[in-house]
Order: C-alpha cells, then structure tokens, then sequence
C-alpha cells in the first residue's frame, strides 16, 4: 500500500510535549465508535433489534407523557423520530451492513446515519435540511441502548492512542483508559478550557483549535503532535519523525507521572504524603473525581439532591441510592456528606430564608436541621444505611457552638438506634466531622474538636464572616481577600489545634486549588486539601515539585506580614521560583485589589 | 402498476407531519409505492419517513407515484385523497 500523504495541521499547543501515536477519533457526542469485527452475525442482528425496540418504548413513553402535558398538536416531532426508528430502508441498510463487513451495531449504525445525515445536510430547502438533526437524535438513542448491554471495552486498544475530536468534555477523561491516550487533538477549545488545564495537568500533550482535524484524520492513522509548537502532522514522513526523535525522548523521560493518575500518590519533594480529595454536588462527578486521582470525597454538597428534587424533599430511599453510589463508587476511599446546607445565597423556597434580611447570618446549616428535625433525620437514615457500602462520614455545616453538636449527636444516634431495631440491617460506625467556618467555631475549636472524629474547613465562608464581607454584595467583593492577615492567622490556629489533639482536619475551599494557597496551606500544617477534582492532577504536580520545609519556611514567612499585599507578593514569587513552571493567572485569583 | 402525478398543495408541503400522515397511509398497504420528484429521476420508498423527507417537496411540487401490488387501486385512491385534502391541515 501506498504510504498517504503528510499533512501539516496547525492549532494552538496548549498542553507541552512531543508525542508520536495514532489516531482514534471520538464522534461528535465524544463516543467512541469503532469498528469490531463480529463473529456472529445474527446475534449482533438481534442486538441491534433490541436496542430499536427499546428505543421504541422509549419514544412512545415520551410521546404520551409529552401529550398528556401538551396535546398530541406537539408530538409531532416525536412521532417523526418513531417512524425513524422503524423505517425500512434504514433497519435494511444498518442490517446489511452487519452482516456484510461482519460489523458490531454501533459502527453500523454510525455509517448509514453518517451517510443520511450527510444527504439531507445537502438539500437547499433549510426545513428539510435541518432534519439531519432529527436523524441524529435518533441514531443518539440507538446508540444509547446499545451501550447499555456492550459498554465498548478499553482492553483490545493499543497503548499509542491519540484522541482526536471536535471537542471534549473534561469528564471523558474518567471514562478513558489513560495509561493507553499519549495526546489530545481537538478541533475546538483553547489553552483556558476546562480541558486543556486538566491536559496540562495531566501532563497529556494537546493541541487545540485545529481546522479541519476530522476531515483530514481517520481513526488509525500516525499522528506527530507537537504540543510546544500547536502543530499536529498526520502521516508523518521517516525524515519528519526523525527531525522530532530528540524532543520526543526529552518529553518520554519526563513523563512518567502521564501514566493513570489514580496510581499516584501525592507526595511532596521530600516525601510527606498529601490526601488530595475531591469537592462534589452531584454523584455523577463521581467519574471525574475518580479519574483525577481523588483520594476520596473530601466534600460532598447535598443540596443539590434537595433543589433538584421536585418537591424539594428527597425521600429516604432516594437519598440512600445516592450516598450509596458514591460510597461505592468511591470505596476504598472515604466520601464526606455534608448535610444539608440551605440558606444564604442558595435559596431554597421551603424556608422563608429568602425573605430575611441577613440569610448568611440567618436560619441555615445545622440551626435549619436542627429545627426541621424530620429533615435532618431522614438524612441521616440515607447516610447510616449507605455506610455499609464503603466509607461513609457526615459532616455537619454551620457549627457555631458546642450545643449544636450534642444535639445532632443525640438525633444520629436515635436514627441509628431506629435502624438497627429493623431485622437484618447492619451499620457501620460513621465519623462525624464539624465544618469550621466560623470564628466562633475558631475561637472555640478545642472543645468543639473534642466532641467531633474530624474537622472540615470551610474556607469561602470562614473569610466571609471573618472579614464581614459578603462576596454577593458588588460594594465590599473587593474586600472578599483569602490573603488577609486574619484569615491566614484562622486557618493557622486551626492547623494547631487540630496537630495539638490529632485530630484529622481538612481544607474543603476551593482556595487549596489555587497552586500559591496550596503550599501555603502544607505549609501551616494541612495534609488533606479538597477541591474541584478537575483540579487536583494541578495540584498534585506542583506540590511534588516543593520540599515540605520549604512550605514552611514560607508559612512562617507569610504569617508575620501584616498586609495582604505582602503576603501576595512573597508568596507568589518564592513559589514561582521553587516550582520552575509560570502559574501567571493562579497568581491574580488569589491578588488583593489594586491599592 | 398505476402511475399518478399530485401537486402539494397546502402550505408547508410535505413536511415532518404531513410526511409522517403519507407514510403511516402507505404503510397499510401490501403493494410497493414510490415517489419521485417530477423534475428528478431518483425514486423514494414512500413507506420510509427518511426518503419521503428526502424529496424536499414544498408547496407547488408536482411528485409521480408508482404503485404496484394487489390493492394498487385502493392505495392510489387513499394516497392521492390525502394529498387533495392538502394531508387534513386547512380545510
């Protein structure tokens, strides 16, 4: 065979590194759609039936739904995706193309949908030009049903991929096997999107924004990426590999640390281990988390299961088949919920909390639950039940004094006593922990760390009510500073006191993923730091470039300034120079106003 | 075999709904029916949503349908009927 030629894509590099690999295309749902080679051709026939069948059932579900809310004038549409479904000439076309090219379901239906699509994408009337989409929507649900009986497997791809697609969303980098993807090529996206920080994170080669990348790749061909340059040449010639070899041993010896990254440990320069965990809201970043290397669910805010709830009360059941995912989802690693926190800028209509001047200051946290009994206790039903499925802990927001502990106390263990009444239910014990964010909470901590198994920070709130700012009010944001001397002696007393007792304490803000506040907080003494799990591969990478003892000579440092702007500059500028990679924009997240 | 030509008479011609009406019609019959645009020569399945769209027949089309089987006649009687009614869409 003739080798194809080369060809030049330019984009832009926004994830370093030299790589050579080849090409596996993602569709345009960032699917993986390959092509399988199938033994037997009636059964993968019979697959494809039951995939339209249940698609049918589907549509036809939705239709009668839709009718009930709208009238059968608004079905329409539906009725046109359900005559898809059974339309002939495309069942006999996907169905050829099994039997002939002895290909697994989805490819084929990629191919004949591909190719309609394509024909009406051609017609000039704009009506009927834009039924392509109705097609795809159908082809979307095919698709859908079949994953679910024959989820494409990892296992037979080689270990030289590189990913290539219109664009990507960060949570694919959960479903991937990441030991086998040595780049990312993107026709979308720049050096700012969620993407290309994880990419970078991650240490994965990427280049962006390139034109026509799909027209010019098939899955199979030799890529050369470029991540320095922004440039991507397919088929590479000898003498173009050859040209590069030198800079792609440069990048293959640095890069070990691209390998799976739930194998890594997070360590710093000299060793001392680091708990990276992840800040979730929904069960389904769980694949993120995991993917980035979370140890654990450092934060898990159950609000949305309430706001998303139509009634605003999630049930018991339905809360424990939540915890219950992602305790063992998560397994062997802990997952923290965080019960209840309604009020402030999160309204929440069951309660008059919007209605109130103050709501920051008002009726939420632990004083809601602890006023709305059956609430908290129905909560607690769902998070006790699900602590046999893995590791499990509670923590409690909004604690401002020791009472507010005793009570919740008492009421878990009265759930818990009701649970174990139940033939043949079995618990596990379940830590509690105390979110500490606010100065009372600091000022009182060590009779409050006595009563708890663990502590939270959370830090958003904390420099909210210790500096009297509310971030929502555009007047005073600007006095919203985590650099503010006071905030930083908080977060040092804290640190002390939970060394002093020993009691495990972490950092639930999304400040610790700010690389400068990261070492500043190793620095005081913080182990456990929990974060968007997007980005914890960051974090990770910078905190294994800095010497523990660094970290505190630069805490040290940081604690004796008496402005923020001093302690912004020190910090800012010593980091750079210990890590030796430009972290320009992280610097100006964390920066006091202009004087 | 019977071959008729119809002109799309109502507004929006022959769109999701009305493509969806000819198709569930032409459905109920045994014998094969086709459709062509008069100023093209590529035929379409008339029971198959994806080919009937695929005409592209706005109001004042004139289309040719082909139908051949055992109940030819009936079909050509309901299909064009549905096409004179302008698809039951303006009375």
């Amino acid at each position: 065979m003739a080798s194809k030629p080369e060809i030049v894509l330019n984009g832009s590099g926004v994830s370093a590194g030299v790589v050579l690999g080849q090409a596996l295309k993602l569709d345009s749902h960032n699917r993986l759609v390959l092509k399988i080679r199938v033994d037997d051709i009636e059964a993968e026939a019979d697959r494809y039936h039951r995939a339209v069948e249940a698609a049918k059932e589907q549509m036809q579900n939705l239709k009668s739904r839709l009718e009930e809310m709208v009238g059968s004038e608004h079905s329409i549409i539906l009725d046109a995706h359900l005559l898809i479904l059974e339309d002939r000439t495309l069942n006999a076309e996907i169905l050829a193309i099994i039997r002939k090219s002895h290909a697994n379901a989805e490819w084929a239906v990629m191919q004949a949908t591909d190719r309609l699509v394509h024909a009406y994408q051609s017609l000039d009337d704009e009506y009927f030009r834009e039924r392509h989409s109705d097609i795809e929507q159908v082809a979307e649900r095919i698709l859908l049903n079949l994953s679910g009986d024959h989820p494409l497997s990892w296992e037979h791809l080689p270990d030289d991929l590189i990913i290539a697609s219109i664009d990507f969303n960060p949570s694919n980098f959960a479903t991937m096997d990441l030991q086998k993807v040595r780049g990312l090529v993107l026709e979308s996206g720049g050096r700012t999107s969620h993407t290309a920080i994880i990419s970078r994170g991650l240490r994965l080669p990427a280049v962006m924004g390139i034109r026509d990348l799909l027209a010019s790749v098939s899955t199979g061909d030799a890529l050369l990426l470029d991540g320095d340059e922004g440039q991507v040449i397919v088929n590479p010639t000898k003498q173009r590999i050859e040209s590069m070899r030198q800079r792609m041993e440069a990048f293959g010896s640095t890069a070990e640390s691209t390998v799976a990254p739930s194998s890594w440990k997070t360590t710093t320069k000299d060793g001392t281990a680091v708990s990276l965990r992840a800040n979730t809201e929904v069960p389904s970043e769980l694949g993120t988390a995991k993917a980035c290397g979370a140890e654990g669910i450092g934060l898990f805010r159950s609000e949305f299961l309430y706001f998303s709830h139509p009634n605003g009360f999630p049930g018991m059941e339905e809360q424990f088949a939540a915890y219950r995912t992602l305790a063992k989802g998560m397994n062997p690693h802990p997952v923290a919920v965080r019960t209840l926190d309604a009020g402030s800028e999160k309204v929440w209509d069951k309660t008059d909390l919007a209605g109130r001047e103050n709501p920051s200051m008002g009726l939420r946290g632990i004083r809601l639950s602890l006023q709305s009994k059956d609430v908290f206790c129905t909560q607690i039903e769902a998070i006790l039940r699900a602590s046999c499925e893995g590791r499990i802990e509670i923590v409690l927001p909004m604690i401002s004094s020791i009472e507010e502990i005793w009570q919740a106390k008492a009421l878990i263990a009265q759930v818990r006593e009701k649970i174990l009444k139940k033939p043949g239910l079995n618990l596990k014990p379940v830590p509690l922990g105390a979110m500490i964010e606010v100065p009372a909470a600091v000022l009182s901590l060590e009779a409050l760390a006595r009563e708890v198994d663990f502590l939270c920070v959370g830090t958003n709130d904390l420099i909210q009510y210790t500096l009297a700012v509310d971030r929502g009010n555009p007047d005073v944001a600007y006095l919203f500073q985590p650099l503010h001397p006071a905030v930083l002696q908080c977060l040092h007393r804290i640190a002390e006191i939970a060394g002093k007792l020993d009691k495990p304490v972490r950092i639930c803000g999304e400040i610790s993923s700010n690389p400068f506040f990261a070492v500043l907080l190793l620095g005081m003494g913080f182990t456990q730091l929990s974060m968007n799990p997007l980005s914890i591969p960051q974090i990770r990478r910078v905190l294994r470039e800095v010497p523990l003892k660094a970290c505190r000579q630069i805490a040290g440092q940081v604690l004796t300034s008496s402005t923020a702007y001093e302690v912004h500059k020190y910090l800012t500028e010593t980091v750079s120079k210990l890590i030796g990679w430009d972290l320009g924009s992280y610097a100006n997240e964390i920066a006091p106003p202009p004087k | 075999m019977i071959r008729q030509s119809v002109l799309i008479s109502n507004k929006l011609g022959l769109h999701a709904r009305a493509a969806a009406k000819l198709v569930r019609l032409a459905s109920r019959f045994s014998s094969e029916i086709h459709l062509s645009r008069e100023d093209a020569n590529q035929q379409i399945d008339s029971k198959s949503i994806l080919g009937v769209l695929m005409l592209a027949a706005s109001k004042g089309t004139r289309l040719v349908i082909s139908i051949e089987g055992q109940d030819e006649l009936e079909a050509v009687e309901a299909i064009c009927g549905l096409f004179e009614n302008k698809f039951g869409e303006e009375s």
